[in-house]
């Protein structure tokens, strides 16, 4: 799998998972007082920053072509 | 492995903040009450629903009023448990409202020694026929609600709406105090950039930067999914800090195109700094001035500072705090790996 579809993945993960998991069930989020928002939001920052963890390895996987290249 | 302590400090702290943030309870509220309208000089039996209480265990101790915004209260006639979390509360609504006008809201208040007092704010509307104050004033007497019950458990405070994204501040506020935290130790490396011109602080100001614009992307994406599911909708226009927020954030942005449009290593490091100091001295007005000055959903702007003690609560700032701390210790942490990528990008292209 290629790093952009890979990356494409879990924005949609971000973006499409509190919308989806709306349209089966319209009341699901607002369930057990509501507290499927905050699970949503946790999981938003957690997949942020896995997302940028993923720009870091490749930033980290150019640099280490280069220094092969130089070799 | 000992000099690397704050980083495992800041996850350790995470770690911390979202097991007290998701298993506290909240305390216990009232979630709704049926039917929410009623007539003057009758007798109303309403269903209670409630949140987190124990209406089984605690029945005998429990008492309800219908309380008028200028403390008139009218005790419950009857109440009778269904079940843990529903009531049958019987008023017997007298002919006179100790109102002028017809139609007026009442709260309602339920009290038990269990779960302690808890309030349903415009809970029932109530609609007399002829308005007679004088008459009124002895069938609602004043300050009869007392010997109220507290809880003791350590919970978050219950809110109607938020109910239990009250959570959500420890998960998008301290991402954005985090956020301008990382903003400031920022420009203090920019200002130190333009005083020696040396590439290593610009580099550390690029590392802050960048973890900080993340925080602010998460804040904005946290905030919109529990927009949606308390003011209903994912972003208005109407609200001005979201609007500020966002305009700031493509300030932040063009921080990073600005670097990206320049080959001359010393001249984008020079153009940059001086850009992250006008990028940071828009911010403060955009995220801290502007919102203040009009009406806002959020809480504390209007002119009000932002954490009263209507917010934030004491067992809140215990896990909040920590929440900053622990956000801003992985920004760091990430800010650090930006920093040494960028070191060896420039050992690697001979840049000094």
């Amino acid at each position: 799998m290629k790093k952009s579809t890979l990356l494409l993945f879990f924005l949609q993960l971000i973006l499409v998972f509190p919308l989806s998991a709306q349209s089966d069930n319209p009341d699901f989020f607002r369930s057990i007082g509501k507290i499927y928002v905050v699970v949503a939001v946790i999981m938003a920052v957690f997949l942020g920053i896995l997302l940028f963890l993923i720009y870091l390895d490749r930033k980290v996987t150019k640099l280490e072509n280069q220094i092969k290249e130089n070799e | 492995m000992r000099k690397f302590w704050w980083k495992y400090l800041g996850a350790a702290i995470l770690v911390y903040v979202i097991l007290a943030g998701m298993l506290i309870p909240l305390k216990p509220g009232v979630l709704e009450i049926s039917p929410s309208t009623a007539q003057a000089a009758q007798t109303m039996t309403f269903t209670v629903e409630g949140y987190n209480t124990n209406y089984d265990k605690a029945s005998s101790s429990i008492r309800a009023w219908l309380r008028s915004d200028d403390d008139h209260g009218l005790t419950a006639s009857e109440i009778t448990v269904v079940d843990y979390n529903t009531l049958n509360v019987t008023f017997n609504i007298p002919k006179w409202l100790p109102y002028e006008s017809k139609v007026k809201y009442f709260s309602l208040i339920l009290d038990n020694e269990i779960d302690g007092a808890s309030v349903l704010p415009s809970a029932v509307s109530l609609t007399q026929e002829v308005p007679n104050l004088a008459r009124a004033k002895a069938l609602w007497p004043q300050g009869n609600i007392k010997d109220l019950h507290t809880n003791e458990v350590i919970s978050f405070p219950y809110r109607n709406i938020l109910y239990e994204t009250i959570r959500n501040l420890y998960f998008h506020v301290s991402l954005w105090l985090a956020m301008m935290i990382l903003f400031i130790v920022s420009v203090f490396y920019s200002i130190k950039y333009l005083r020696t011109f040396n590439k290593d602080f610009d580099d550390k100001a690029l590392a802050l930067t960048s973890s900080g614009l993340m925080f602010g992307i998460l804040g904005l994406i946290t905030g919109s999914i529990w927009a949606k599911h308390t003011w209903g909708t994912y972003w208005t226009w109407q609200e001005i800090k979201l609007n500020m927020t966002a305009v700031a954030m493509l300030i932040y942005a063009a921080y990073f195109i600005l670097r990206s449009s320049m080959e001359d290593s010393e001249r984008k490091s020079r153009i940059s700094s001086v850009y992250n100091i006008f990028a940071f001295a828009a911010l403060i007005p955009l995220l801290y001035v502007i919102p203040r000055l009009t009406s806002s959903l959020h809480p504390g702007n209007g002119g009000n500072p932002t954490f009263g003690s209507e917010d934030l609560d004491n067992t809140m700032r215990m896990v909040f705090y920590p929440a900053v701390i622990g956000f801003t210790l992985l920004g760091l942490w990430i800010s650090t790996l930006i920093y040494r990528i960028e070191k060896i990008k420039d050992k690697l292209y001979d840049r000094v």
